[in-house]
């Protein structure tokens, strides 16, 4: 062949005619991977497989463990004539059933858990920027702004539970408005504001996306993680708030796992 | 014939070669070959970055819930030799593999325990991956396929909840189904269509049973091989992104 016909592919990159080559993938020029050497790599064989081996060990060893001391509960056969008391759903609805206590069901059951996944469908497409990907908490600043939150929600939360308790909005506000904003309207209001407050404090103070969605995150975490406790440790027969070690009946909340 | 001039007959048999196409993974290519010619490595890419394998980083959280998703599984299968999903034999099935079945009682622990730490264990995996900024371009699609992921989790342990057909699970469920009552518009037919009826009976437990036995673990397994291959996709862990000083200062 030639010189002129050469592809000006193989002037660039010549092939070596003892191998084969294939093209391994096409990608957009904005991709992580363009333009990026195989640096600072390892082979996953042996390595990640021995990761992943000794990670099964270790998570088959525990479940087997704990197995061996604690034994699932078996209550009585189910009796739709006769209702536990308290009636609580798995650990990981507690908190909704804790929302409920607050609320009309319309607004905890159904409202808040569909934003909540909607927030979460969302996320990534609200903070999309490359910037410090792979990086905990973003930054520095990042740090400050999660451990706040975490902080300021694990005070607020608990506070607005035992007051909520303390002085309900449906009693307060009887006789004086309709249901759906005693239960409703004004409940969800008092929960955004106190949700909005940290986000908003960050927006004046001129937050990156990342940083408000840290908070944003931090917030729904911590909360979930509040109303389960309160839910699953703090409430008792009639789902009425006690200590965990004064609950009546000897009720223990652990047998319910 | 010695030892090693017998192993290397063996390994150049017919038979070896139809099982193996590449030698023992000791240099690149054939490191590269064990991972891409194996249905079970392949998810994997051929090279991990340094940072990404580092513990402090994931906590290997991902791989932990995929393994208790298999203990899951495992325990699941022999549970379901015994277990019958009606409301008759229920209980006393579940008398039977603690009382009567060998290891019974350990294997209903295993699948219990399993549940619950498989579902803490994809909470926490998304709290990482979230803190970690690993949600963002290009890995959107596979944090929205993570969150369905968690959806099947919540629904997988839900419906499983229900089997023992004892107090605790029946007022249990009965509590959680009772909330989706209250969908505006159309609640009751919601609740309906869980329940198969206007309370928690029969139809209830085979649905239950059905979506926990064979849906939603199927659906489960599609979306975590969808999850992890895109992982891979989309250039391994988030931690492979960052730059190095030095790089940023050439910029």
């Amino acid at each position: 062949m030639p010189d002129s016909e050469t592809p000006v592919t193989d002037e660039i990159y010549p092939k070596d005619s003892t191998k084969s080559y294939a093209l391994v993938e096409l990608m957009p020029d904005d991709g992580p991977m363009v333009g990026k050497g195989p640096d600072n790599t390892v082979f996953s064989f042996p390595v990640v497989l021995l990761w992943e081996i000794i990670l099964l060990l270790l998570v088959t060893l525990g479940i087997f463990l704990f197995s061996l001391v604690k034994q699932a509960p078996l209550e009585e056969i189910a009796n739709p004539m006769i209702t536990t008391d308290p009636a609580k759903a798995p650990w990981y609805f507690v908190g909704l059933q804790e929302l409920l206590e607050h609320m009309h069901p319309v607004a905890a059951g159904i409202f808040i858990p569909a934003v909540l996944v909607a927030f979460l469908f969302a996320l990534p497409y609200v903070d999309y920027s490359r910037a410090d990907v792979g990086v905990w908490f973003a930054s520095r600043r990042g740090r400050r702004i999660t451990f706040g939150t975490m902080i300021y929600t694990l005070i607020v939360m608990p506070l607005y539970i035992v007051i909520d308790n303390a002085f309900p909005l449906r009693e307060l506000l009887r006789d004086s408005v309709p249901l759906w904003i005693a239960q409703g309207l004004l409940p969800v209001a008092i929960l955004l504001a106190l949700v909005g407050l940290p986000l908003l404090v960050l927006w004046r103070l001129k937050a990156t996306r990342r940083e408000l969605l840290l908070a944003a995150f931090t917030v729904m975490l911590v909360s979930a993680f509040v109303f389960t406790m309160s839910g699953f440790f703090f409430r008792g027969p009639g789902f009425k708030l006690y200590w965990p070690w004064e609950m009546p009946n000897g009720y223990n909340p652990l047998n319910e796992l | 014939m010695s030892f090693s001039s017998r192993f290397e007959r063996m390994t150049k048999s017919r038979v070896w070669r139809a099982f193996f196409r590449h030698g023992w993974p000791d240099n690149p290519l054939d490191r590269s070959l064990v991972m891409t010619s194996n249905i079970f490595f392949h998810l994997h890419p051929v090279k991990v970055n340094r940072k990404s394998i580092k513990w402090s980083y994931s906590f290997g959280l991902g791989i932990i819930s995929s393994i208790l998703f298999g203990v899951l599984i495992f325990s699941g299968v022999l549970l379901m030799f015994y277990y019958v999903p009606s409301v008759e034999r229920a209980y006393t099935t579940m008398k039977d593999i603690q009382i009567s079945v060998p290891l019974g009682q350990f294997t209903r622990n295993m699948h219990r325990w399993a549940a619950h730490a498989m579902v803490l264990a994809v909470i926490l995996h998304m709290a990482r991956v979230f803190y970690t900024g690993a949600y963002k371009l290009p890995r959107e699609f596979n944090w929205n396929v993570g969150v369905i992921l968690l959806l099947f989790t919540l629904g997988a342990s839900f419906t499983g909840y229900l089997l023992p057909w004892d107090q605790l699970s029946y007022w249990a469920i009965t509590v959680g189904t009772n909330i989706a009552g209250y969908v505006p518009g159309m609640g009751l037919q919601i609740r309906q269509m869980l329940l198969g009826g206007v309370e928690v009976g029969q139809n209830t437990l085979i649905r239950f049973y059905t979506l926990h036995v064979a849906a939603l673990p199927v659906l489960l397994g599609l979306f975590i091989s969808l999850h992890v291959w895109r992982v891979r996709k989309d250039g391994g862990l988030a931690a492979s992104d960052q730059q190095e000083p030095s790089e940023t200062a050439n910029e």
